[in-house]
């Protein structure tokens, strides 16, 4: 309980999930080390989700075990909730409330110390305190990205889940979610789910193919042969999904 | 790295409150739930009334408007309940709140008490309204103190219930429709103990004390086993 993130960040050992009869995740593995960038590419239906949803504690695995920081997925998932944060290419964020609403609101949930001065310190980092106290449904795709980025690191979570983030941003917003990314890269491990090669590729130290709940391939970025990697990818792609 | 390191019992008091809060304030920023379960309640008062305009002189409406005011109030929660989970839907709030670490218990008991705040405010929009159609002239024989403890013990009902069973129903293709079949036949024993106390509230009487008791703690344990089995339940149904 309460461990720190030391080597290894994520351990994922057989894991499996199914709905129904359909093998959403099918007896994957992997470890990732603390600070690492993993990036999850693979055909829709391919299981990344379903993956990143055990993963973060809202779907619960049929079988199998993960952990992140040494707690559990099911065991420890009410603590390890408060060490994982979650961006997505939904914002995750209430349209009828302000900025600074939303944020105070994420806090209480985190109970973070010393709330108003993270918000405060956070609006400044994503460069929206001066829309602090507009509603959330007046913000542009680029913007509700932004705040996603604050409400994920209020708690400074050890693990960022980034699923699709850059859906639906314009070259401007990427440019800046980038920047914001790489002012963090140091002092978190990344899990990131894209359907962007060449971007997730870009980013990450580790990648990993999935297809049909399984694991095709899982590799140190170092380790990668583009060629083969992508050649890997769009068969999979081929082949369709699960 | 985790700045959570709050006391849990305080915690949860704090994200408690924190849900309880976001659910007023955007219900009085967008007026969404009281607005529509307001005018529902006042359009079901005068069909009722259209309804009943043929009655012969020697109808006594105070025999049937138990009835009829439960009838409204079960329908129209039932439009309020289904809007307080879409809110959450919206844009993936409700994954960013189960993401959070609270225990689901807090969660179902903040809204079910924010949806018995709104119950609450359309209760006493309609009573009036409803006293006014149907109770004019007729004279209210009974204590006055029974009303609002019934009407109290009922709603918790209504909005404890009700809250479960629109998170079971907000993931389904047909949610009003779902939430209805659900909620009509687990409702049953309380509509029937409620509409029970509220007609012996309403006709008075000597004898009246009795029943209205007898009434009032089926209600009370009605309450007591759904909120308890929506305490325990609530976990594995925003969990499936």
């Amino acid at each position: 309980m309460g461990e720190d993130c030391t080597e290894i960040a994520v351990e994922v050992r057989e894991l499996t999930r199914t709905f129904g009869v359909r093998k959403a995740l099918d007896r994957v593995s992997f470890d990732l080390p603390k600070g690492a960038f993993l990036s999850i590419f693979g055909p829709n239906g391919a299981g990344k989700t379903t993956l990143v949803h055990v993963l973060t504690t809202l779907t619960a695995p049929s079988s199998g075990t993960a952990t992140i920081c040494g707690l559990d997925v099911v065991e420890g998932a009410v603590e390890l909730r408060s060490r994982i944060g979650l961006i997505s290419h939904n914002p995750l964020l209430y349209p009828d409330l302000s900025a600074l609403e939303n944020l105070e609101f994420f806090a209480d949930m985190y109970g973070v110390q010393d709330a108003a001065d993270r918000v405060r310190e956070l609006l400044v980092a994503v460069e929206l305190d001066h829309r602090r106290l507009d509603l959330v449904r007046t913000f542009s795709r680029g913007m509700l990205q932004r705040l996603s980025i604050a409400r994920a690191l209020l708690h400074h979570p050890d693990v960022l889940f980034l699923d699709e983030p850059y859906s639906g941003l314009d070259p401007h917003a990427m440019e800046i979610f980038d920047s914001l990314i790489a002012q963090i890269r140091e002092d978190h491990t990344f899990v990131m789910i894209s359907h962007d090669l060449s971007k997730g590729l870009e980013l990450c130290s580790h990648a990993l193919i999935l297809a049909r709940g399984k694991v095709v391939l899982s590799e140190a970025r170092s380790e990668i042969d583009e060629e083969r990697f992508v050649a890997t990818y769009r068969s999979t792609v081929g082949t369709g999904v699960s | 790295m985790s700045t959570a390191a709050e006391k849990p019992r305080s915690l949860s008091w704090r994200q408690f409150r924190a849900i309880l809060r976001k659910d007023i304030v955007m219900e009085l920023r967008t007026k969404e739930m009281v607005t529509s379960m307001g005018i529902y309640a006042l359009l079901t008062m005068v069909v009722y009334q259209v309804a009943l305009s043929q009655a012969s002189e020697a109808f006594d409406p105070r025999e049937i408007a138990s009835g009829l005011l439960w009838l409204a109030f079960i329908f129209t929660s039932m439009l309020g309940l289904n809007r307080s989970l879409v809110h959450e839907k919206d844009q993936g709030c409700l994954e960013a709140l189960l993401l959070s670490p609270v225990d689901r218990p807090v969660i179902f008991f903040a809204k079910a008490i924010g949806n018995l705040v709104f119950l609450g405010i359309v209760e006493m929009l309609t009573i009036p309204i409803f006293a006014f159609l149907f109770l004019q002239g007729s004279g209210y024989a009974g204590d006055w103190w029974m009303i609002p403890l019934v009407l109290a013990a009922g709603s918790l009902g209504i909005a404890g219930v009700g809250t479960l069973l629109a998170t079971m129903s907000v993931n389904t293709k047909g949610k009003d429709f779902v939430l209805a079949v659900l909620m009509v036949p687990l409702m049953y024993p309380l509509l029937l103990a409620a509409v029970s106390a509220t007609t012996t509230a309403v006709l008075g009487g000597a004898d009246a004390t009795t029943p209205f008791w007898q009434a009032m703690a089926l209600i009370a344990g009605y309450d007591g086993i759904m909120l308890v089995a929506s305490y325990g339940l609530y976990e594995f149904v925003v969990g499936a």
